[in-house]
């Protein structure tokens, strides 16, 4: 199946889960008042965040054909996203600084002139289409992280913390294995042996989140598995997979959503190191920075590189880390505690 | 709620009787940050070395090995060639290239043989010493050096044959006669009594027997027998692979009890290693026992400044009438200091830190002007210098690919041509080496016989149409593969490992892009590319190579038969082999330099505009720049450090960084006093408020 | 209390054997001793120098027990890493042990003062962030850690040595030199930036530890007998608070010992930090899989003194 079809498929799988969130948000008393006073005090954090989260949804929304081609023939055959056609045909031979109308070296007139919101960078590509980009990277980074290691923690988390006895010595021998490999070092060990790529970073990222996720998720099975009501439950002989989906998992969904909120600053920030050792994801807010440190030397200095995908990677993680914050007030203000 | 107003009451008082040492100790602990300021510098060196002739140097990666016989890079050979002499040695100013004596007495005449063989005779100079070093207690009680012999050579030369040294350059010492024989003979008789193995490798070579073609008659005079003409060999008697190698040192510094050899060199250079830490620096210093030292008045060639260069050295100040013909070397230590970062080391270059470096090309616009030195680092005293390095990039194309390569006949020889006109490498040495190149039109670069500069490769031309009209005849009209329907579809194979590297390959796939190829960079890790060229599932990759030594034979080797990568494992990426180029250069390989191999090197040429395994790309020129206190030095295409020839003014040099190094404090005091501004005031009104 | 502590470290042994698994399953099954090879060597490598190489650091023979249960690489990785022989580098054949020993020194010039001066930090402000909590110095506060938190070390890096090296001219861009008069100019900037960059998570921890602790009972009881703010922060909320980052700190103890990747490599310290990126760079898995072998090992080490001393402490602990 082609990138983009898949990509759309995803968008709208997306979107259909978000309408179930919404209905259920509705329907569920509990949810419904949390993010309500989220909205309450994070209004600004939210917006931001979803801001976000729309560019990357429009930049995942791709197809063949269509206007603002440019002549190029390759790009008429060729899957772009909503993003990409609003900035087609802005491709410049090399540098230019924000809304200039001439090349930074050389002085040669633009294609487009005064359009180029924050510049092009040395490939002559639209700053800002490059950043905008980035975000749909990091989310994606993010969410298919997300994928693996929320399934992972909960199978291995409920399992050993439900049923206790060996099956729990092992999952703990196994988390606690891994859990004393410091993270980056394993991290980076993961993608060298996996190799580089998008989808490896993913998942060499889900193994290492997979970890901390779990132990939050064992402890809490632990505690609810002797309350009265699961107690009860077993006591009326409904069957263990039932009481682990209907009683336990339930129970444990806003612990998930909570570390998975704390802990995606610390991916994206962990890409960021990895784009610097050469094995990062392409197209990152990262990978940008990397590319555009050494331009600060440059003179005069070609700035707007590094500040843009700098401001971008800093924007959507000032407002993850407030929501995260708020998000634990409201759900859960004792039980938990971010360590490390 | 009156207990509540109460216990605020006492909190302020407690509060105001707390604050005033607060406001000390903060005002202290300001105050030492200042004192710490105050007393700050970056000069990274210790005060004592200050007046000394140390010439600093970055290090940018560790070496691999410094053992003579497997060192084979840049880094390597910027320590092993100060520490190994070499019987034949290149002059430091003439251009082209030209060979004078080293440790032997002269250069010799190649002998022909009626046999077809050839002989030179080396003669060792007499009373040569190895630098001082314990390992030589093993030739007796207390002894730290010896003299150099001829078997020291012949040493060598074995170890080169050895497998178990893993030797890079057993290839263009096979020429000598019996050198492959001793190689198996060495195999043979250590898997006939394994402990053979266990002697020290000098024991074991004579218990097989040495070399044939390698004789050593007395203790000066050593014989080299060619099975063939190959007069590139005399290059290789000037690279450190043939320098002369105490037995002692191999068989003391055996890595098992003390260091490996190939972190302890023993040589007969200059300098010698004193200290060797990968991870922060070298040192050199100069070695007591060199001939130059020990014997002046010999007035070796190499071992004094030279009197004559090229025309335009005496300009330019490298014929200085106080320093010709004085002996060598000038400068007493040569430090490297480890830098992994680019921006930094320039940096540092600068500030006067280093002596000499190149220029990143981030700051270049900075350094040059008009191709000239900036005004600002003119007025610096910094000297410009460039020089061609003898190295090419190209575009590779693997050659057994279904669709680009040999398989795919004239429509692939079509497709190669097109992508060939697609790739503007002038706009891609402007971007990415700040137009500090030549773009290249053949694989021999400039400085080597057979480059001739007003030569243009008719299939190097820029020119998207006429990319698109190749690939219409190619039967892909506007880059569309009539059987799918949609763009051809070609794989970038990438192993970038910094994001710049991958830039420059972005540019070359949107090349190949604009003009309708669908050319997609699969960019992996150096493993992973090389796991695809094993199973050959790679179409087009990006690639250097620079010269051993300068002789076009080293760059066109790398597109024969023998040399393919998925048949030998040899250095030919592409797979490249064509029976005529290989005829070509079977002639070329065993002429001199002379019209007749130029004429086989044009035709060589022809073939490859046509055949394309190669799209080249540019022939880098280094720009190098060096301090005024750094004084008569002249750069080098092939990596010699030549450090020897070169000297330093101290006393400029500790000036000149004293100027430019004043650190600069407003802002310090700026900062700490808006911070007293803020927080005093603020704390103040806040305890206040409290009350 | 003896059979807890044998029983705790025999867990930790395991933990220790578990690691040393998934580090032979990942660098000697996915990457193949060929790739290694060939990256020692160098492209000018012909097949006959990768088998005498491969010959050579003995990747030549089988992988598994059952393939020849004399000779075999699981058994010799086992052996040499827990009999602390860690081999030569795969790239420049260089003994790994010592490397490690020539490492150590500057990278704990680097992440001892680092720490203390971190923790010093963290804890001043996090307590003074608590001390005036609810108020706007409190919520200045926290916003500022979450500020901070949010960029990349990379950026901070960059900005210090733009700033301060090569604007200001305080300090050298990089390097470093043992020479006593020299060490510190080297130390300063990469020390500020590694305070700098942690400090905003760790107060904001802190103050979470702290503002709890002070809004539990027996301060309150405290403050309701009349004791003033500042004591009860010194006495009460400080003191037990410790437990909570007693933890978190003595679990970072053990990575001062493996350097800090980013801040030695831009800086030039010649630590663990730095062998471990020129590794990763140069895919010297030899090099890797010590420094990942003993990183564990530290942690699984501390970990165990952690829990030994809390059962020390509080007999309660053991029986959970």
């Amino acid at each position: 199946m082609e990138a983009h079809v898949f990509s759309n498929l995803a968008v709208v799988v997306l979107l259909a889960l978000g309408a179930a969130t919404v209905v259920f948000v509705r329907r569920n008393r509990l949810w419904s008042e949390a993010l309500a006073e989220l909205w309450r005090r994070r209004r600004f954090s939210v917006l931001v965040v979803g801001l976000y989260v729309l560019i990357a949804l429009l930049d995942s929304i791709a197809w063949v054909g269509g206007t603002g081609a440019n002549g190029a023939s390759i790009e008429a055959f060729e899957a772009r996203s909503v993003i990409d056609r609003l900035f087609a045909g802005t491709r410049e031979s090399s540098y230019s600084a924000p809304l200039a109308d001439h090349a930074f070296y050389g002085g040669k007139p633009l294609e487009a002139p005064g359009t180029h919101l924050l510049g092009t960078d040395i490939l002559g590509r639209d700053v800002l289409h490059r950043t905008l980009k980035g975000a749909r990277v990091a989310l994606l980074i993010g969410g298919v992280t997300t994928l693996i290691a929320i399934p992972l923690a909960l199978l291995f988390g409920v399992t050993a913390g439900y049923f206790g006895g060996r099956l729990d010595d092992a999952v703990f021998f196994v988390m606690s294995t891994l859990a004393s490999i410091p993270g980056l070092l394993l991290l980076i060990a993961l993608i060298m042996a996996l190799g580089k790529g998008t989808w490896q970073v993913c998942l060499a990222l889900g193994v290492t989140g997979w970890v901390g996720l779990s132990r939050v998720v064992r402890g809490e099975t632990l505690k609810l598995r002797e309350l009265d009501y699961v107690q009860a439950a077993r006591a009326l002989g409904v069957s263990e997979l039932r009481i682990v989906v209907r009683h336990v998992i339930p129970n444990l969904m806003h612990l998930v959503i909570i570390t998975f909120v704390l802990m995606f600053s610390g991916l994206v920030l962990s890409e960021a190191i990895l784009a610097w050792l050469g094995i990062g994801v392409d197209g990152s807010w990262g990978q940008m920075i990397d590319q555009a440190r050494d331009e600060l030397s440059r003179v005069p200095v070609v700035w707007w590189n590094l500040t843009a995908a700098a401001a971008a990677l800093f924007g959507l993680l000032l407002a993850v880390n407030f929501v995260g914050d708020a998000l634990r007030d409201i759900l859960d203000p004792r039980t938990l505690r971010e360590d490390g | 709620m009156s207990g509540g107003s109460q216990s605020s009451l006492r909190e302020g008082r407690e509060a105001a009787a707390v604050a005033r040492p607060l406001r000390w100790a903060g005002l202290s602990v300001a105050g030492l940050l200042l004192g710490g300021l105050l007393a700050c510098s970056n000069d990274p060196y210790p005060q004592a070395d200050a007046d000394r002739k140390v010439y600093y140097t970055a290090l940018r990666e560790a070496p691999r090995t410094l053992d003579p016989a497997e060192a084979y890079n840049v880094t390597a050979h910027a320590i092993t060639g100060n520490v190994y002499d070499t019987l034949l040695e290149y002059h430091y100013l003439k251009r082209p290239y030209t060979l004078i004596p080293g440790l032997a007495e002269a250069v010799p005449e190649a002998e022909p043989q009626p046999d077809g063989g050839v002989i030179y005779r080396f003669r060792l100079r007499e009373g040569l010493l190895f630098a001082p070093d314990p390992a030589f207690a093993l030739g007796g009680e207390g002894r730290t050096t010896r003299e150099v012999v001829a078997a020291d050579v012949a040493f060598q030369l074995m170890r080169l044959a050895d497998p178990e040294e893993n030797s890079p350059v057993v290839d263009p010492f096979s020429n000598i006669a019996g050198f492959r024989e001793f190689q198996q003979a060495l195999v043979a008789a250590r898997e006939a009594d394994p402990e053979l193995a266990s002697l020290p490798p000098h024991e074991q070579y004579a218990r097989v027997g040495g070399i044939e073609g390698v004789r050593v008659l007395g203790s000066h005079d050593l014989e080299i027998a060619l099975s063939g003409p190959y007069p590139q060999i005399l290059y290789w008697f000037a690279l450190e692979f043939s320098t002369p190698v105490p037995w002692e040192a191999v068989a003391w510094y055996d890595g098992v009890t003390r260091d490996r050899f190939d972190d302890h060199p023993v040589g007969t250079g200059p300098y010698r290693l004193t200290e060797y830490d990968k991870q922060f620096r070298v040192i050199l210093e100069a070695n007591p026992n060199w001939y130059g030292v020990q014997n002046p008045e010999w007035k070796a060639p190499g071992a004094v400044y030279p009197s004559e260069g090229e025309p335009g050295d005496a300009e330019a100040g490298l014929l200085p009438p106080d320093v010709v013909g004085q002996p060598l070397p000038f400068i007493e230590r040569i430090e490297f200091r480890r830098e992994k970062e680019s921006i930094p080391t320039f940096n540092k270059f600068l500030q006067g830190y280093y002596d000499a470096s190149g220029i990143v090309k981030e700051s270049f616009d900075k350094i040059v002007q008009n191709d000239r030195l900036s005004p600002e680092m003119a007025e610096r005293g910094i000297e410009l210098s460039k020089s061609i390095k003898p190295t090419i990039f190209y575009l590779g194309v693997n050659m057994n690919d279904e669709l680009l390569g040999h398989p795919a006949g004239e429509r692939g020889r079509l497709l190669r041509q097109a992508i060939s006109h697609a790739v503007d490498e002038e706009q891609w040495i402007e971007l990415f080496v700040n137009g500090r190149g030549i773009p290249a039109q053949s694989p021999v670069p400039p400085g080597l016989f057979g480059y001739e500069p007003e030569y243009e490769n008719p299939a190097r031309v820029y020119d998207p149409d006429r990319a698109r009209k190749l690939l219409a005849e190619a039967g892909y009209p506007e880059g569309i593969d009539p059987e799918t329907g949609k763009p051809l579809r070609i794989n970038f194979d990438s192993y970038a490992t910094s994001s710049a590297q991958l830039l420059q390959e972005q540019f070359i796939a949107d090349a190949l892009r604009a003009v309708g190829l669908d050319v997609r960079i699969d960019a992996t890790t150096y493993n992973q590319f090389q796991g695809k060229v094993q199973d050959g599932r790679y179409q087009m990759f990006f690639w250097g190579w620079s010269a051993d030594y300068p002789d076009p034979e080293n760059f066109y080797f790398l597109l024969t038969c023998d040399m393919r990568r998925a048949e030998s494992g040899g250095p030919n990426y592409t797979n490249f082999c064509d029976p005529e180029f290989d005829e070509l250069f079977a002639r070329m390989r065993v002429r001199d330099n002379d019209e007749e191999r130029l004429a086989v090197m044009r035709e060589m040429r022809e073939l490859l505009e046509r055949e394309r395994p190669w799209i080249e790309i540019h022939h880098p020129e280094t720009y190098g720049l060096t301090h005024a206190w750094l004084k008569h030095r002249k750069s080098f295409g092939i990596s010699f450090p030549m450090t020897k020839y070169q000297d330093l003014d101290v006393a400029k040099r500790a000036e000149l960084r004293r100027a430019w190094n004043e650190p600069i404090t407003w802002p310090a005091w700026a900062l700490a006093g808006v911070a007293i501004a803020v927080v005093v005031p603020g704390i103040r009104t806040f305890f206040r408020e409290r009350q | 209390m003896l059979a807890y502590v044998i029983r705790r470290l025999a867990y930790g042994a395991l933990v220790v054997l578990g690691v040393l698994l998934f580090l032979f399953v990942l660098f000697f099954t996915v990457a193949t001793p060929d790739d290694i090879a060939r990256r020692a060597l160098g492209d000018k490598a012909t097949p006959e120098m990768i088998d005498t190489w491969k010959a050579n650091h003995g990747y030549d023979r089988p992988l598994w027990p059952w393939q020849d249960p004399s000779d075999n690489l699981l058994v010799s990785h086992y052996t040499s890493l827990l009999g602390f022989d860690f081999g030569r580098s795969d790239v420049d054949d260089a003994p790994i042990g010592q490397r490690i020993r020539e490492g150590m020194g500057p990278s704990l010039a680097l992440t001892v003062p680092m720490f203390v001066i971190g923790l010093g930090l963290g804890l001043l402000l996090s307590l003074f962030v608590a001390f005036f909590r609810e108020t706007y110095i409190d919520r200045a506060g926290v916003f500022l850690c979450v500020l901070g938190m949010s960029v990349s070390i990379l950026l901070y890096i960059i900005g210090a040595q733009v700033l301060i090296a090569q604007l200001l001219r305080w300090y050298p861009i990089s390097g470093f030199d043992p020479d006593p008069d020299v060490v510190a100019r080297f130390l300063i900037l990469p020390i500020v930036v590694g305070v700098v960059s942690s400090v905003g998570s760790d107060v904001r921890f802190y103050r979470t530890v702290f503002v709890e602790e002070s809004s539990r009972d027996y301060v309150r009881t405290a403050r309701a007998k009349g004791a003033g703010e500042l004591r009860v922060m010194a006495q009460h909320v400080l003191r037990n608070g410790m437990i909570p980052i007693l933890t978190r700190v003595v679990l970072a103890i053990p990575f001062l010992f493996t350097g800090s990747l980013l801040l030695e490599s831009f800086f030039g310290i010649p630590g663990l930090g730095s062998i471990t990126v020129d590794a990763i760079r140069g895919n010297d898995f030899a090099t890797l899989r010590v420094m990942v072998y003993i990183g564990a090992l530290l942690f699984v080490l501390g970990q165990v003194l952690t829990d030994v001393s809390y059962s020390l402490a509080d007999p309660r602990v053991r029986l959970e």
